[in-house]
C-alpha cells in the first residue's frame, strides 16, 4: 500500500528538515565564531576530559619556566658574586705573598695588612649579595644578612636549601650558603676564609719569626685550600645554570607542543569547518528553495 | 402492487442529499486541514434499502428489487488507535528525555568548561599561586595574591553547587506545578471527564461525536508525554486513564481522581522526580563535586599543617563545595615546617598536588556530566526522529491531503450535478404526463 502523502506531513516534514539544517549550520556557525571546536562537555566528552588535562600541564609547564627563570636569576647572581670573591681572595694571595718575604719592613707589612682586612670587607660584602632584595648565600634566612661588617665574623644565615622546582616531581637547589665558604672566623677557627683571612691580617701585623713562617707556609696553604674549594663551588653553581638554562630550553618545547596539542583538541580546523560551512549553507538554502515550492503547488492551481 | 411514478425523483433527491452531505464533510475537511489533531472525516455512501417489488414484477413471473438511491450510512473519523498507542509511548519517551537534557543543560553551562573561566582554570591557577609562593617566600603580596586565588576558587565551587542545587530546585518546582490541584495534569483529567460525560450523551441519541473524539485524543496525546498512560475503552464512548503508577485512575468515566502521589511514573514527571531526587543525578553530581573538594580541602589541609600550622581550608565535612573557604590570613599561610623566611618546602609540596587526585576527580567529573549530556541528547533526537515517523503515519492516515479533498469536491459536485440532472429529466416525463396527456385533437 502506498503511503498517503497529507499536507501536515509535508509541512511538517520541511520544517524539521529546516530545523535540523538550521541547527547544523548553527554549530558550524558557533564553531567559526568562537574558534573553538569543544565550547561544551557534551560536544566531546572525551576531548573535554583531554582539554582539561592539557590545560593543567600547559598552565604547570608555563609555571615551571617561571620557576627556571626565578632559579636562572639567582644562579647568575650567585655566580657573579663568586667571581668577585674569587677576585678578592686571589688578590689576597698575591698580598700574602707579597707581605711574607722578609724585605718587607714592619711599615709594608702595615700596609698589606690594612688592605687585607680591607678585602675582607669586601668579602663580607659580597657574601651580602642579594637577588630580587634576597640574600642568597644565607640559606633560607634570606631576609636575613649572612655577616654584618666590622669586627664580628658569625654567620647570621643558616643551612638551608633553597629549591625551585623545574619540572612534576623535579627540585633543584639552587642556594651556597656563605657559611662553607666564609666560616665564623677566627673564633671558631674553622679554616675557613674569614679565619685564615684574619690570621693573615695578624701574622702581617706580628714580628715574631713564627708569624713570618706562618705567613710562607700555612696561611698561604690554607688561603689556597679555600681557593680550591672556592672553585670547586663555582662550578657547581655553573652546573646548576646549565641544568637550569637545558630545562628552560626543555620547557619551551613542552609548552610549544601542549599548546599544539591543546589547539588540535579544541580549535576549530577552519579550513574544514569553512568547507562546511558552505555545505551546510547551500544545503539549508536548496531545502528552503524546495520547501517554498513544493508548499505552493497544489491541485488548487490547476482547477478551473 | 404498482410502482409510484415519484419513485424517481424520490432517487433523485436522495441523491442531491447525499452528495450534499458528502460535500459538507469535504467542506469540513478543508476547514480544518491545519486543526492540529483533527481526523480527516468520510461520509460513507450506502445505497438505500431497495423497493420489494412483489411477483410479476419481471417477465416469467418472479419477485425483483428496485434501487432507491443512496443514503450516508455514517460519518466516520479515519483513526488507526494502534498509531495512537505508538505515538504516546514515544510522546512519553521524548518529554522524559527533553526533560532530561533541559535540566542537565543548567548543569553543563554552570561548568563553563572547557574554558578560562571554569574551575579547573582556577585549579591550576591555585597551584600556579603556591609555586609563586615558592619562589618568594618572603613577598607579602605573593600570599595576599594566594589567598585571593584560593577564595576565587573556593568562591566558584559554592556558586557551581549552588546552581546544580538550582537545577535540581528547578524540576521540583517544575513537577510541582504540573502536578498540583488546578495544574496542568489535573486541567486536562477534567477536559476529559467532561469529553467523556459528552460524548456518552452523543451516542445516547444515537450520533457519532467524531470532533469530540479528536479533542479527547489530543488531550491524551498531551498527557502522555507527562508520564506513562494506559488507556482502557470503558465501552459506552467513556474512557479509564491511567496516569504513571498512580494508584487510582486519573479519569473514569466522568469521576477525576487527582492530585494523587507518583513514584515512577516515567515521561516528564518520571525525569523531573529524577532530577530532583536526593539519590538523582543531579544529586550525585554534587556528592561528586563535594568528595572532589574535600579531597582538594584534605590535600592541602595535611600538608600545610606539616610544620603544625593551621589548616588552610575550612569546610563542613558532606558539603564541602558548599562551605569551603580559606581558613588562614596572610600571615598564617605556611610556606616551610622551619619558618625560615626563605624555606618553602611546603608551598613546593603543596604545588606538587598539581595533576594529582583533586585534578582528576574534577575532570572525571566534568567528562561524566558530558557523556552523560551527549547520551541525553543524542537520545532525545532520536526520539524526535521517531515520534516524527509515528506521527507521519498517522498522519498518513488521519490527516487532510488538500489535493484529495480537492478531487473529492469536484466528484460530489459532479455527483449532485448529476441527480439534479436526473430530477430534471423526471420532472420533464412527468410534464408529458401531466401536461400532455389528453389533449389529442385539441
Amino acid at each position: 500500500m502506498t503511503i498517503r502523502i497529507t499536507d501536515s506531513m509535508v509541512s511538517r516534514t520541511i520544517l524539521s528538515d529546516l530545523g535540523a539544517a538550521d541547527n547544523r549550520l548553527a554549530l558550524t556557525q558557533r564553531r567559526l565564531a568562537s574558534g573553538k571546536q569543544l565550547t561544551r562537555p557534551s560536544d566531546d566528552p572525551f576531548g573535554t576530559n583531554r582539554a582539561i588535562q592539557l590545560r593543567g600541564e600547559l598552565e604547570g609547564t608555563r609555571q615551571y619556566r617561571r620557576n627556571v627563570n626565578d632559579g636562572s636569576g639567582w644562579a647568575t647572581a650567585t655566580e657573579a658574586a663568586l667571581t668577585r670573591i674569587t677576585d678578592i681572595v686571589q688578590r689576597a694571595r698575591e698580598l700574602l705573598v707579597d707581605g711574607g718575604n722578609d724585605s718587607n719592613g714592619p711599615v709594608a707589612r702595615e700596609a698589606i695588612a690594612t688592605e687585607i682586612d680591607q678585602l675582607t670587607e669586601s668579602l663580607k660584602q659580597e657574601a651580602n649579595a642579594t637577588y630580587g632584595g634576597r640574600y642568597v648565600f644565607a640559606g633560607t634566612a634570606t631576609e636575613t644578612r649572612p655577616y654584618e661588617l666590622g669586627a664580628v665574623d658569625t654567620y647570621a644565615g643558616n643551612a638551608g636549601s633553597v629549591a625551585r622546582v623545574i619540572g612534576a616531581g623535579v627540585s633543584v637547589s639552587i642556594n651556597v650558603s656563605a657559611h662553607a665558604l666564609l666560616g665564623d672566623g677566627q673564633g671558631a677557627a674553622d679554616n675557613k676564609l674569614l679565619d685564615v683571612m684574619r690570621d693573615v691580617s695578624e701574622n702581617l701585623r706580628g714580628s715574631t719569626v713564627a708569624d713570618s713562617e706562618a705567613l710562607r707556609g700555612t696561611d698561604l696553604k690554607r688561603l689556597d685550600t679555600n681557593l680550591d674549594e672556592l672553585t670547586r663551588v663555582r662550578a657547581v653553581v655553573g652546573a646548576t645554570a646549565n641544568r637550569l638554562e637545558a630545562a628552560g630550553a626543555r620547557l619551551d618545547e613542552l609548552e610549544e607542543s601542549s599548546t599544539d596539542l591543546l589547539s588540535k583538541v579544541e580549535d576549530t580546523d577552519m579550513a574544514e569547518t569553512l568547507v562546511q560551512y558552505s555545505t551546510q549553507k547551500a544545503a539549508y538554502e536548496s531545502a528552503l528553495r524546495a520547501g517554498a515550492s513544493i508548499v505552493q503547488t497544489s491541485l488548487l492551481d490547476f482547477l478551473h | 402492487m404498482g410502482i409510484s411514478t415519484f419513485t424517481g425523483m424520490q432517487t433523485a433527491l436522495r441523491g442531491l442529499l447525499a452528495q450534499q452531505r458528502a460535500l459538507d464533510v469535504t467542506s469540513h475537511n478543508v476547514a480544518n486541514a491545519d486543526t492540529v489533531g483533527y481526523s480527516r472525516q468520510e461520509a460513507v455512501l450506502a445505497a438505500s434499502p431497495a423497493l420489494r417489488i412483489p411477483a410479476g414484477a419481471v417477465q416469467g413471473g418472479g419477485a425483483a428489487e428496485l434501487g432507491t438511491g443512496v443514503d450516508v450510512l455514517a460519518y466516520r473519523r479515519a483513526r488507526d488507535g494502534f498509531l495512537d498507542l505508538q505515538y504516546r509511548a514515544q510522546a512519553m519517551r521524548l518529554g522524559g528525555l527533553a526533560a532530561q537534557v533541559k535540566g542537565l543543560e543548567q548543569v553543563e553551562v554552570a561548568l563553563a568548561e572547557p574554558g578560562e573561566n571554569g574551575i579547573s582554570a582556577q585549579l591550576q591557577k591555585f597551584w600556579s599561586g603556591w609555586e609563586d609562593l615558592a619562589n618568594a617566600p618572603e613577598n607579602q603580596a605573593t600570599r595576599q595574591a594566594l589567598i585571593e586565588t584560593a577564595q576565587g576558587l573556593a568562591t566558584s565551587l559554592s556558586t557551581l553547587d549552588s546552581q546544580m542545587a538550582t537545577a535540581s530546585e528547578q524540576a521540583s518546582a517544575e513537577y510541582t506545578s504540573i502536578t498540583k490541584a488546578g495544574g496542568e495534569v489535573g486541567q486536562m483529567a477534567e477536559e476529559i471527564a467532561k469529553l467523556n460525560e459528552a460524548i456518552r450523551s452523543s451516542l445516547v441519541s444515537g450520533a457519532t461525536p467524531n470532533d469530540l473524539y479528536d479533542k479527547r485524543d489530543q488531550l491524551l496525546d498531551k498527557l502522555s508525554g507527562l508520564a506513562q498512560l494506559s488507556v482502557t475503552d470503558l465501552g459506552n464512548g467513556t474512557i479509564e486513564v491511567g496516569f504513571g503508577d498512580a494508584a487510582v485512575p486519573l479519569v473514569k468515566e466522568t469521576t477525576v481522581t487527582w492530585p494523587q502521589a507518583l513514584s515512577e511514573p516515567k515521561g516528564k514527571l518520571g525525569t523531573l522526580i529524577e532530577l530532583a531526587s536526593p539519590t538523582g543525578t543531579i544529586a550525585s553530581y554534587r556528592s561528586e563535586l563535594n568528595a572532589f573538594t574535600e579531597e582538594l580541602a584534605k590535600s592541602v589541609n595535611a600538608i600545610h599543617q606539616s610544620g603544625g600550622g593551621p589548616a588552610f581550608f575550612s569546610f563542613v565535612p558532606g558539603a564541602a563545595a558548599s562551605t569551603l573557604a580559606v581558613a588562614v590570613s596572610t600571615g598564617e599561610v605556611q610556606i616551610s615546617t622551619t619558618g625560615a623566611e626563605g624555606a618553602n618546602d611546603i608551598a613546593l609540596a603543596i604545588a606538587a598536588l598539581r595533576g594529582g587526585k583533586p585534578d582528576q576527580a574534577y575532570a572525571s567529573l566534568v567528562s561524566r556530566v558530558g557523556t552523560d549530556m551527549s547520551d541525553a541528547r543524542r537520545s532525545e533526537e532520536n526520539a524526535q526522529a521517531l515520534l516524527g515517523a509515528v506521527q507521519d503515519r498517522r498522519d498518513s492516515t488521519s490527516g487532510v491531503s488538500l489535493d484529495e479533498e480537492m478531487t473529492n469536491l469536484v466528484r460530489f459536485q459532479r455527483g449532485y450535478q448529476a441527480s439534479a440532472r436526473a430530477m430534471t429529466t423526471f420532472d420533464e416525463a412527468l410534464d408529458v404526463l401531466i401536461n400532455r396527456t389528453g389533449k389529442v385533437g385539441l
